[in-house]
């Protein structure tokens, strides 16, 4: 059997393993409680619209439900996946309230089985960019099966990234072979997490003066925005505030350098203090746009581009970076070595639980043990020992950040494509 | 299978937990001093929750016209005779009364309380919100109401959590003065027993019912095995299919040769 096949079933083998076991509650709640409402008909922005309204009328606080704020067409990549589990344990219940901070409830044994049926798509996803990247170096396809990073994020806690990722990879690809209908419409399915739309000024700089290709590029991406005029149609107000006002006015912070805002208790001031990255975002995409955006190789463009977006995008968790390291893989100038800060700081932020289930719940002595271990760990966070590496870590990713954006910059000018 | 033995666990605060294969037991609450005890149960099929059974309320509870919380010195111990037993004293002038905690051999948890003397005893034991007791609902019940003397007192329960039904029971040792039952909005909160006696035993029991659909091939402690055997699956069907490819292509190759 070629090498090819090979990597790609011992990457999914790796995968199925794993993924039962545990998941990142509040993520996995997410989807599984979407797809509940989106099989049965539900419109998902209301219910996460009506949440936000009820917690903003509760505390009197602009603060916002974190639940389904993607792209419509994702939830469609999971309810095959759900409605298979529901052929098999019906339509109860199986999680119940894990969004944060409070504990979910797991009904077993079907918990388990949902989690892995839930990261099918997922583990899809990781499998096709293994395949791909295995055509062309099987060094790179196997710094990306194996790496702790791209499981954790995928199975362990069974984050969409991935999916991004793909369709990044197949939109970048296209767009080499020339086809941009293809490179268009993967380009547009990227977008089931917001971040990557900061690519969309550089594919039209490069197609600007080409307007049959800039036409075909456009015209798959708007086959891909068709749910979203839908949405904006039906509920507008719902789908604006879930996926334009939450998005636009998050707390900055994450793996970045402006986590610091974590200890400051005030969210209007956080608000308002947040708006500082978003600006200097703005300045630095111009700025990389109209200097590099047609001189750069399109790989390094792209990277550019996204590099950029983590280094002043105000909100970079964890995950964000799964999204563009099969084109760091790609790309000579990038280190590979870059998802070591993001997988470090899971560690340091995370609440106990996020690791612990479902496989430490399945026993109530399991699940007394976890309040035991969890007492330690809160203790560390709240003492405040844990903030200072978040911080030392926010800080030495965005200076790899730097240096990698760098590097690229330096990349030897080519024919434009 | 890797099941500890569990002990009492003591805090700080006072409060003191103990997990059983089906029970969780919480004595004297952090933060305001109540659940003296409270007993939950573990569904089987939810093993992380914990849906509260029966409180045992000291603020609400008198021996001889004392109030359990208010006007007796208490003193907490781990039992040093049994493992998963916890021993809280109650002491004022001229009585002492001791409230044992235990799991039974049957598994069951026991509130045992015994006095250096005869008492008058009304104890009260909260549950939000019971549908049923003994029989009797809010519609035969609407107001406080004496029941029938029983040493066994049933009670039926729907956790909102899980939307599941349940039932619990509370087995006396002794035949108490009265019982008396309490409703509240949809059910009952809470109900009463009253004795004379030196010690009398309550034996708590219950358990929720599995609403789920029954998994219809395995049952799910073979669940963590199906994944790994998927894995080792498909590792084996490509060994075989690189074995057995290998040696069609070569057999492909002389035949060409």
């Amino acid at each position: 059997m070629e090498r090819r096949v090979k990597i790609t079933l011992a990457a999914l083998a790796v995968r199925l393993a794993i993924a039962p076991f545990f998941m990142h509650s509040g993520d996995m709640e997410s989807i599984y409680e979407s797809s509940r409402i989106a099989l049965s008909g539900g419109n998902l922005y209301d219910f996460v619209y009506q949440q936000t309204l009820q917690m903003q009328h509760a505390s009197g606080l602009p603060i916002f439900f974190e639940g389904y704020a993607y792209h419509p067409l994702l939830i469609y990549f999971f309810i095959p996946f759900y409605w298979l589990f529901t052929l098999i344990a019906g339509t109860s219940p199986v999680f119940i309230g894990g969004h944060y901070p409070s504990l979910p409830v797991l009904i077993y044994p079907w918990a388990p089985l949902a989690i892995m049926m839930l990261k099918i798509p997922i583990i899809l996803a990781d499998v096709a960019i293994v395949y791909v990247l295995a055509g062309s170096d099987i060094k790179k396809a196997k710094n990306y099966a194996f790496c702790p990073y791209i499981i954790f994020i995928s199975v362990v806690w069974g984050m969409f990234d991935a999916i991004v990722a793909v369709f990044l990879l197949l939109s970048y690809l296209m767009f080499t072979k020339k086809s941009h209908f293809l490179s268009g419409l993967s380009f547009g399915l990227s977008l089931m997490k917001l971040y990557t739309v900061v690519l969309l000024p550089l594919f039209v700089i490069r197609l600007f003066g080409r307007w049959r290709e800039l036409g075909e590029f456009l015209l798959g991406l708007l086959i891909t925005l068709v749910p979203v005029a839908y949405y904006l149609a039906v509920s507008p107000v719902a789908f604006w505030n879930v996926l334009v006002i939450f998005q636009g006015t998050r707390v900055m912070g994450g793996v970045n350098l402006y986590n610091f805002i974590w200890i400051v208790p005030d969210v209007h001031f956080d608000l308002q203090v947040s708006v500082i990255p978003s600006i200097l975002l703005l300045f630095g995409m111009a700025y990389v746009l109209l200097k590099y955006g047609r001189k750069l190789p399109l790989l390094e463009a792209m990277l550019a581009i996204m590099l950029l977006s983590f280094l002043f995008g105000k909100v970079l968790n964890e995950q964000f970076l799964v999204s563009i390291f099969p084109l760091i893989l790609l790309c000579k100038e990038c280190d590979r070595r870059l998802w070591v800060a993001p997988f470090a700081f899971i560690f340091l932020r995370s609440p106990f639980y996020f690791f612990a289930i479902p496989i430490l719940w399945a026993s109530p002595y399991f699940y007394d043990f976890y309040f035991q271990a969890d007492m330690v760990w809160k203790s560390l966070q709240t003492a405040g020992y844990l903030l200072m590496p978040m911080y030392a870590v926010g800080i030495a990713f965005s200076l790899l950040l730097l240096h990698d954006l760098l590097q690229v910059l330096k990349a030897p000018r080519s024919k434009l494509v | 299978m890797f099941v500890a033995q569990s002990s009492w666990l003591g805090y700080g605060t006072g409060a003191y937990a103990f997990q059983s294969p089906a029970y969780f037991v919480l004595f004297n609450d952090p933060y305001d001093g109540s659940s003296k005890p409270n007993v939950h149960v573990n569904p089987a099929f939810a093993p992380n929750e914990r849906i509260s059974l029966v409180e045992f309320s000291d603020w609400t509870s008198y021996v001889n016209g004392f109030n359990l919380f208010n006007d007796f010195n208490v003193t907490i111990n781990v039992s040093k005779s049994s493992w998963s037993g916890l021993e809280a004293t109650y002491t004022r002038p001229g009585l002492v009364v001791h409230k044992f905690v235990d799991i039974s051999a049957s598994g069951h948890v026991i509130v045992r309380l015994e006095a250096t003397r005869e008492i008058v005893a009304h104890i009260e034991m909260w549950k939000w919100l019971m549908t049923s007791i003994n029989g009797f609902t809010i519609k035969t019940a609407p107001k406080p109401m004496l029941v029938p003397i029983t040493r066994m007192i049933n009670f039926t329960f729907k956790d909102q959590t899980l939307l599941a039904p349940g039932y619990g029971s509370i087995e006396l040792s002794r035949v108490p003065t009265q019982i008396e039952v309490w409703p509240f909005e949809g059910g009952f909160n809470r109900v009463t027993v009253d004795f004379i006696n030196s010690e009398i035993t309550f034996t708590i029991s219950g358990a929720a019912a599995d609403i789920q659909q029954k998994f219809p091939i395995w049952s799910y402690t073979d669940l963590p095995y199906v994944l790994p055997l998927i894995s080792i699956t498909v590792v084996s069907v490509y060994l075989l299919v690189e074995h057995y490819g290998k040696k069609s292509k070569d057999h492909t190759r002389r035949s060409r040769s």
